[in-house]
């Protein structure tokens, strides 16, 4: 796979050439300790040292609200709705770029979700090598502090303004060499982005699992009746906010409006959490999983259990967003996960 | 063509900050206006008629006179719609419930408290049955128009049942908690956007408690986690939220 040397001074101008193509989404110091992803500008201030960003990506390629279908109740015309802007996604962490790929089959499976796929379609992702790892970060125990797939450039900071840049895909390639020349890695800077990796893994390794991923299902399987459910459930304050920074949960809702005619409408999705009472609620009010109880284990079955059994991997790439998220201090895959394997391995 | 529904507003004890909030909406207003007759809404127009379908009744009901009225509304109007807060859930207004009546009358009043009966304020569904609300302080102008529309479609109109958490985490907000604040957004109905906490402020509870709020749970987090007093934590859930049954 071909490698590049990136120096600091190439990048004002390569990101000027990419904004002028894209949306360029780049990561920000939002407050002191915070960090986000934020449009980017020429003076922006990149934060090359993130822990992790307060929210996942997934609102650019699944939005909060999306617009799906315009209807007219006259004509009883529909017709469907696609919005897929042109983006560039720079900085993403492994862990975050794991999440996009398994939304990328999970929403291919079964029906296929056209309106995500035009949007993923149209984005453009670098990742970049994490320097530094979050307090409750986990995700080096879930295989997911390195990515293979799912990125079209791969950067690694090896110096003060120095990056090795790995391609994924000529699209990359072609954005990468867009404004002049760059650069071949040589071996030296090959060795020094594989030290720079092995330096964050070390760091990264002392805090999680503390068995192999694959057991996860196997535990999670007999784990139905475990009594940490009710012990965690009892604080839930049922806001859904693990569900909503989860960078791999996807799960919507449809809803529909007249406008103030009364003959024309839209029907959009919003985002929906399983954690939420009306979640599971269905028609005459009966709702199957109408306890906190249902719900908070639902939600680990899923990670743990049900997104394996479709894609090989766990529904957690351990990026600990949900565990800063929760007031209450109840959602931990990593301390319930831990627990479960003590108790049932 | 059927007649097309008549629709009247009606004022209580409150600032009429919500029916400001329906004028405000101008062109969507006049749309809206294709499909009903107004036979009153004193913010926007003179006359006033006693024949109407949809009573949108802004205000707490605080005076022995208020629970007369409200009960005529009541019979005339086949939907009664709470308006905002203090018709929803009591609102500001049920400060005054924790206080001396003696001492908010002289406050009010002067010295010709004597003159003027008023007891605890109370949400309209308090004295009669309430078939709709439109939350918040002051009310979601495009709610309104949701719930407008859901009645004329003869729709039963809907709230959303989440807290405010969800729209917080939509608008992409840094969680109140975590910048060391107080916050009422995980007790209290969604459907305002979050809009106080993205503007940098904290839910203040106006949209009332969200169904099933879990307020063991929440007190947790005010005093144990965050580390609130119970008094600071008691302040702000008197602020809206007097009238609920909350162990306040």
């Amino acid at each position: 796979m071909s490698a590049y040397t990136v120096h600091q001074g190439q990048l004002p101008g390569l990101f000027r050439l990419w904004a002028k193509l894209y949306k360029v989404h780049v990561p920000v110091q939002t407050a002191p300790g915070f960090y986000d992803f934020a449009p980017w500008e020429p003076d922006t201030e990149i934060a090359w040292d993130y822990d992790l960003t307060v929210n996942p990506l997934k609102r650019h390629l699944l939005p909060p609200r999306e617009d799906l279908v315009v209807f007219d109740t006259r004509t009883y015309e529909a017709r469907g709705v696609f919005q897929a802007p042109q983006q560039l996604l720079f900085g993403v962490h492994p862990y975050d770029l794991r999440a996009i790929a398994q939304l990328d089959q999970l929403m291919e499976l079964g029906s296929p979700d056209r309106n995500y796929r035009r949007r993923r379609e149209n984005t453009v992702i670098f990742a970049l090598d994490p320097l530094r790892v979050a307090p409750d970060a986990f995700w080096s125990t879930l295989g997911a502090g390195r990515a293979d797939i799912g990125f079209d450039l791969y950067w690694t900071k090896i110096g003060p303004a120095m990056f090795f840049v790995e391609v994924g895909t000529a699209r990359g390639e072609e954005l990468l060499l867009a404004a002049g020349e760059v650069e071949r890695a040589g071996a030296a800077q090959h060795e020094a982005a594989r030290r720079t990796r092995e330096d964050t893994r070390r760091r990264a390794d002392g805090h999680g699992l503390k068995f192999p991923w694959q057991e996860l299902p196997r535990v999670m399987a007999k784990a139905w009746d475990a009594g940490i459910w009710r012990e965690k459930s009892s604080m839930c304050l049922a806001c859904g906010s693990c569900n909503l920074v989860c960078p791999t949960c996807y799960c919507f809702d449809m809803r529909e409006e007249l406008d103030e005619s009364l003959g024309k409408g839209r029907r959009w999705r919003q985002w929906d959490a399983c954690m939420l009472p009306a979640f599971a609620q269905v028609a005459g009010g009966h709702n199957f999983r109408g306890k906190h109880l249902d719900r908070y284990r639902h939600r680990y079955f899923r990670k743990g259990k049900y997104i394996f059994d479709l894609i090989g991997e766990p529904g957690c790439v351990g990026c600990g967003r949900c565990i800063k998220a929760c007031t209450a201090r109840i959602a931990n895959p990593l301390a319930v996960f831990n627990r479960l394997w003590e108790e049932y391995a | 063509m059927t007649d097309k529904p008549k629709i009247a507003f009606f004022d209580f004890a409150g600032c009429e900050g919500d029916q400001l909030q329906v004028a405000n909406l101008e062109e969507k207003l006049l749309d809206l206006l294709e499909h009903v007759e107004l036979v009153s809404f004193r913010e926007v127009m003179t006359g006033h008629a006693d024949d109407y379908d949809i009573a949108f009744v802004e205000g707490s009901i605080t005076r022995p006179e208020d629970e007369e009225r409200v009960r005529g509304i009541r019979a005339r109007a086949k939907i009664l719609v709470a308006l905002g807060a203090c018709a929803h859930i009591g609102g500001v207004n049920c400060m005054k419930n924790f206080m001396d009546e003696a001492v908010y009358r002289e406050h009010v009043y002067g010295h010709k408290a004597r003159s003027y009966p008023t007891g605890p304020a109370r949400p309209v569904s308090a004295v009669v049955p309430v078939d709709a609300a439109v939350p918040g302080c002051p009310i979601d102008a495009n709610e309104f128009l949701r719930v407008t529309k859901q009645l004329l479609l003869g729709m039963r109109p809907t709230l959303p049942e989440y807290p405010v958490c969800v729209e917080c985490k939509m608008a992409g907000n840094v969680c109140r908690y975590e910048r060391g604040g107080l916050c009422l957004g995980i007790i209290t109905r969604g459907g305002c956007g979050a809009c106080c906490v993205t503007e940098g402020a904290q839910c203040w509870g106006c949209r009332g408690l969200a169904p099933g709020a879990n307020l063991d749970a929440a007190r947790y987090v005010m005093q144990d986690r965050a580390g609130f007093s119970r008094t600071q934590v008691q302040d702000l859930m008197r602020m809206y939220l007097g009238h609920t049954t909350a162990p306040l």
